[in-house]
């Protein structure tokens, strides 16, 4: 059997090849998913792994979660240091220090992190920064930035440059550049360096630090000194071994790398999904085309469970061959996801590729698997085949239409259910269950498709019999084999349902964050990071509202700072907001008790739902966890129906500071001084704002562009992503078409030797391939529409319903051009197909 | 005969497949002509190169040297393009099998080459057409709904349609019973006897060739004598002396 399977690959080589690209092309992208984020995390682990080598011990403010934590109080760094084993105790403060290059551009950010250090003499050799030219910072004017950033502001020591900081913007001269060990580049993130007291008045940290690096006296041990140095410990502090420091820092990396690397491999999943559809179809078309010689095996006496096997042994054979040839091609895709990371703006530069062995055992487990799960129901549709069939036309029973009926539905059904289950109800892992209802739904139409195929194609077709015999018989061809073509289409409809719940999710947030603007805002400007940013990484300098305020021109400037926190009765992290000045005048917080005017120090202002969650009202307490894990313990003021700012606790920015170490704003509105015109006086405002490189002033208008052009960024990357899963469906009419064409050898030659131009022929293919594709991208947009609905109706909370019609049509069209695309060569190889070859009568 | 008057001809017509030991020579310095508005028969055994001949005339396939006629157009002097053109125009075939297009109705088979070429089919012909082979109560019915008979009478019926200059017809019932046979053949003479159609046909079949104005012989690719207006029993002795 095996070497009839063998025999069989290699009889239907070129139609193998082309189900085989889709296996590669799936796997690549799993395996290059896991290349990818492996080559991030490798130098990540590389640069890491040095960074607290030859630290025995930290001292730390706690951090249980989110971002800030505190700091620790500057005396205990005297007090560690008096310590008689100790031999050094150098205190570090960190904070967020954006470089601005000589054309007043910020110098990196957009996605990777700015980091600002402090330089003490005797933590020399306890950091892994390495001087390679100059000298550390000595004075509170000196400034040593690492040699990325260097390179990318073309900046020398010597130079002056201009730094963001949470204080201000204020100038250095560069004393030095500095490497992260032998490394030049720390994945994209820029270092500011500053004299310790310069650092502490420039991270807002005055009296306080952030860690204290011990080293102990050769011999003693540093679990004793940890012992001691806790016993004087004040609470939110501990002290941690170097080891814990490292794994902590490698830890929340890792955190976020695993993000990336989820969503790319759930991309990278529907890819081997889409795939599973083509090699389905294959599979199906080669037992269909030697039926002839399954029944000879099976008059001659084989049983069904052996020509099952073979059918499997031979997607064996494939899956295995493509797999590998997959795994191999998974390095191109990593390099692709780099590169397209970086189109987008989230450059993320890494050194060497890494290829573990984890990714080849997931990439040829998946691409086997795949193989073998999609060629067994044609396998057993092969074994189904009665002997007879050898000796006349009779094709292997077909499944009832009432059977396909019930099942489709019954599948469509529930897989929709999920769906809804998932986003309504929200048990388990909520996301893992809508992915697989999703798939389920898709399956389920899939298996529906080929009985509205015909009727589709007719109807849809319609237009092309005004062209003639050629469009005629493209119809026809279309409608021909409805599994076939349902098929071909179901795996064109995967992926465009996915990029339109996309669109329709895109089109409602754009939508109704426009709506919200318009409605809920009262300020005349805004300001706001100008670049992509986590928030826990960068922000507005707090400088920059008390420039503002100074203006003559301005009113008020209300600002805002974002912290996360742990909510009491569900354990769940949610975000908080820290508020300045007079926000409730700017942005409408629809009330439903008390007001945000009431806010001062120890109070609160929370979203119905948390006042739900506590069961509180006004003036009741409420007590939540912070970053640093230490409790706050607020009284209502206020509840309100909706968040415009997506926060759903708001307190005031002194209690805010008191709890939370972070210091930079996430947005400041301005609201202009009576008796202005705000376009008037924007000049003088702008002029505020140019100080601080990276923020960037907007009106109301402006503001909802910018926030429309942010969600499309992100989703369009999404999009681009997809983008692959729409190739491989493309492959599958590409190969659909080809084998159809050698199906139809005989009518082609038929209507070419009776006058028909080679043109014609290539034309007529092409309409069918749009047909085929234009079924496949209808039925893509009504899934996607439902479950895009079905999604943003789930996430509420003032989302509106809008789809985006013309965007929808634009993919259609654009799905009908990818099957031009897809039918170019088959179209081409039909046209030129011998006449006489064709019509030969043997 | 009178080259001037010939529907289709070759002249010294050669055409070699292959190349080396797999050489095979179809046509070896053949030169035969067609008259217009006759009803010829081909005939020889098989492997004599009765289809290659006929497919170097209706240009389907070049001839290796020599030359081949369609009134008097070179053929060899066409493109691709004019060649189906030429096809699409002047010549209507009728072949052994697989002969219509399964997705198409009768009459949409029919009317196929003048729906190629973008036209409308000249209403009185095509009923004309129909009536004469018979298929007025068939239109409506795809090829798999039809007879053997049936399917080549629309053959002949889509061959005749678009009024061509030619019509050649590769052993047309080769396959069929011979009472349908018979039929068909009776439908193609009176094609010829009525409307001036002219017609070529390969066939091996003595009583098929009796329907023809004459019969020319093929054997080795080379002319091996004709008769004109033979009855079969004649046809059969000229086959046994030919040996
Ligand atoms: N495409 C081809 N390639 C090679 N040899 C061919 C081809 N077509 C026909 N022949 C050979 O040419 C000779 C004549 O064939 P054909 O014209 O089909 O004969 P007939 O129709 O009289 O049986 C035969 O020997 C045949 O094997
Ligand atoms: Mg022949």
């Amino acid at each position: 059997m095996l070497r009839i399977a063998l025999k069989g690959v290699l009889a239907h080589k070129v139609r193998l090849a082309m189900t085989a690209l889709a296996i590669v092309l799936g796997v690549a992208f799993v395996s290059g998913t896991y290349v990818f984020t492996d080559s991030i995390q490798r130098s990540f682990d590389s640069l890491m792994s040095d960074v607290n080598e030859g630290v025995d011990l930290y001292v730390r403010g706690t951090t249980e979660f989110g971002f800030g934590g505190v700091r620790i109080d500057e005396a205990l760094v005297d007090r560690v240091r008096d310590l008689p084993e100790v031999a050094v105790a150098a205190p570090s403060v960190e904070g967020i220090a954006q470089l601005v290059d000589e054309q007043g551009e910020p110098i990196g950010g957009n996605g990777p992190p700015t980091f600002g250090f402090s330089y003490v003499p005797e933590g020399e050799g306890l950091t892994p920064l390495v001087i390679r030219e100059g000298d550390w910072p000595r004075s509170p004017t000196e400034v040593v930035v690492d040699a990325f950033a260097a390179d990318a502001g073309s900046i020398e020591v010597g130079d002056v440059i201009e730094v963001i900081l949470p204080i201000g913007t204020e100038v250095f001269t560069i004393s030095g550049i500095a490497t992260f060990g032998d490394a030049e580049n720390l994945l994209g993130a820029t270092l500011a360096v500053f004299e310790f007291e310069t650092a502490q008045r420039a991270f807002d940290a005055a009296g306080s630090v952030d860690t204290i690096a011990v080293v102990v006296f050769p011999g003693a041990d540093p679990a004793l000194v940890a012992a001691q140095i806790a016993d004087f410990l004040p609470d939110r502090a501990e002290v941690v071994t170097g080891e814990q420091q490292t794994d902590d820092d490698v830890g929340e990396f890792t955190e976020g790398l695993s993000f990336i690397n989820t969503i790319l491999l759930v991309i990278g999943g529907v890819a081997v999904f889409v795939g599973a559809f083509l090699i389905q179809n294959t599979f199906r078309i080669i037992v269909a085309q030697r039926i002839r010689e399954l029944a000879l095996l099976r008059a001659i006496g084989a049983t069904r469970g052996q020509v099952t096997r073979m059918v499997v042994l031979e997607a064996l054979a494939v899956g295995l061959v493509a797999s590998a040839v997959g795994v191999g091609a998974g390095i191109l895709i990593a390099l692709g996801l780099k590169a397209a990371f970086a189109g987008f703006g989230f450059g993320i530069p890494t050194t060497g590729i890494v290829l573990l062995p984890r990714t080849i055992v997931v990439g040829m487990t998946v691409g086997i698997v795949v193989t073998i799960a999609a060629a067994l129901v044609p396998a057993r549709r092969a074994a189904r085949t009665p002997p007879i069939a050898a000796l006349r036309d009779v094709a292997a029973p077909p499944r009832s239409l009432g059977t396909r009926i019930a099942a489709g539905t019954a599948v469509t059904g529930m897989g929709f259910s999920l769906v809804l289950l998932g986003l309504f109800v929200q048990f388990g892992n909520a996301v893992a269950v809508v992915g697989i209802g999703a798939l389920v739904t898709f399956t389920g139409v899939s298996i529906l498709a080929p009985l509205v195929a015909a009727a589709f194609a007719r109807s849809a077709g319609a237009p092309l019999r005004r062209m003639g015999i050629v469009g005629r018989l493209a119809q026809e061809n279309a409608i021909r084999r409805p599994r076939r073509t349902a098929a071909t289409a179901s795996a064109l409809m995967i992926g465009v349902a996915l990029v339109s719940v996309i669109a329709v999710f895109q089109g409602s947030a754009k939508a109704s964050v426009a709506a919200a603007f318009r409605e809920d805002n009262r300020s005349d400007f805004q300001v706001q990071l100008g670049s992509f940013g986590d928030p826990a990484s960068s922000g507005l300098s707090p400088a920059l509202t008390a420039d503002l305020r100074e203006l003559e021109v301005v009113g008020s400037v209300a600002r805002g700072r974002l912290g996360e926190y742990r909510s009491g009765p569900d354990g769940g992290l949610k975000f908080m907001l820290g508020v300045d000045g007079p926000i409730g005048e700017q942005v409408v917080f629809e009330m439903a008790d008390g007001s945000l005017g009431d806010l001062g120090p120890g109070t609160a202002v929370i979203s119905a739902a948390e006042a739900r969650a506590f069961d509180v009202g006004l003036g009741d307490f409420v007590r939540v966890q912070v970053s640093s894990g230490a409790y706050m313990e607020l009284t209502v003021v206020g509840v309100f129906e909706a968040a415009p700012i997506g926060a759903s606790l708001v307190i005031d920015l002194a209690t805010y500071e008191q709890y939370n170490s972070f210091r930079l704003d996430q947005f400041a509105y301005v609201q202009v001084a009576d008796g202005f015109a705000a376009e008037e006086v924007r000049p003088a405002i702008e002029e505020v704002v140019a100080g601080y490189p990276n923020a960037k002033l907007t009106n109301t208008e402006e503001l909802i562009a910018d926030t429309e052009d942010q969600i499309d960024t992100i989703l369009n990357l999404l999009v681009v992503l997809l983008g692959f899963a729409l190739v491989i469906a493309l492959l599958g009419i590409v190969n659909t078409l080809a084998l159809s064409i050698a199906e139809r050898r005989r009518e082609i030659g038929l209507v070419r030797a009776v006058g028909m131009e080679r043109r014609q022929v290539r034309r007529m293919i092409r309409w069918e391939a749009v047909l085929i594709a234009v079924f496949g991208g209808v039925l893509g947009l009504v899934v996607g529409v439902v479950l895009g609905s079905a999604l943003v109706l789930a996430i509420g909370q003032g989302f509106t319903l809008a789809i985006p019609w013309v965007q929808l049509i634009v993919y259609l069209v654009l799905a009908a051009l990818g099957g031009v695309l897809a039918a170019w060569i088959p179209a081409r190889r039909g046209a030129r197909m011998k006449i006489l070859d064709a019509i030969a009568y043997e | 005969m009178n080259v001037e008057n010939a529907a289709a001809r070759v002249e010294n017509a050669s055409k070699v497949y292959g190349a080396g030991d797999t050489e095979v020579t179809a046509l070896d310095g053949l030169t035969v002509a067609f008259e217009r508005g006759r009803f010829s028969a081909i005939m020889g055994p098989s492997g004599s190169g009765k289809s290659t001949l006929l497919h170097c005339l209706a240009g389907l396939d070049y001839l290796t040297s020599g030359d081949a006629f369609i009134g008097d157009i070179r053929l060899g002097d066409l493109s691709e393009r004019e060649l189906t053109l030429l096809r699409r125009k002047k010549v209507g075939f009728v072949f052994q099998a697989f002969n219509l297009i399964p997705t198409l109705d009768a009459a949409e088979n029919i009317t196929l080459p003048v729906a190629i070429a973008g036209e409308t089919p000249d209403k009185d012909w095509y009923e004309t057409v129909v009536e004469t082979m018979r298929l007025g109560d068939r239109l409506d019915h795809r090829p798999s709904e039809l007879s053997g008979g049936q399917q080549q009478r629309v053959a002949a019926a889509r061959a005749l349609v678009s009024r061509p200059e030619i019509i050649f017809a590769d052993e047309p019932s080769g396959n069929l019973d011979s009472k349908s046979g018979e039929e068909l053949l009776g439908f193609m003479r009176k094609a010829v006897d009525e409307f001036g159609q002219t017609i070529v046909m390969v066939t091996h079949d003595p009583r098929a060739a009796a329907w023809a104005d004459r019969v020319v012989f093929l054997a080795d690719g080379r002319g091996d004598g004709e008769l004109a207006s033979p009855t079969s029993d004649q046809i059969l002795e000229f086959l046994k002396s030919m040996g």
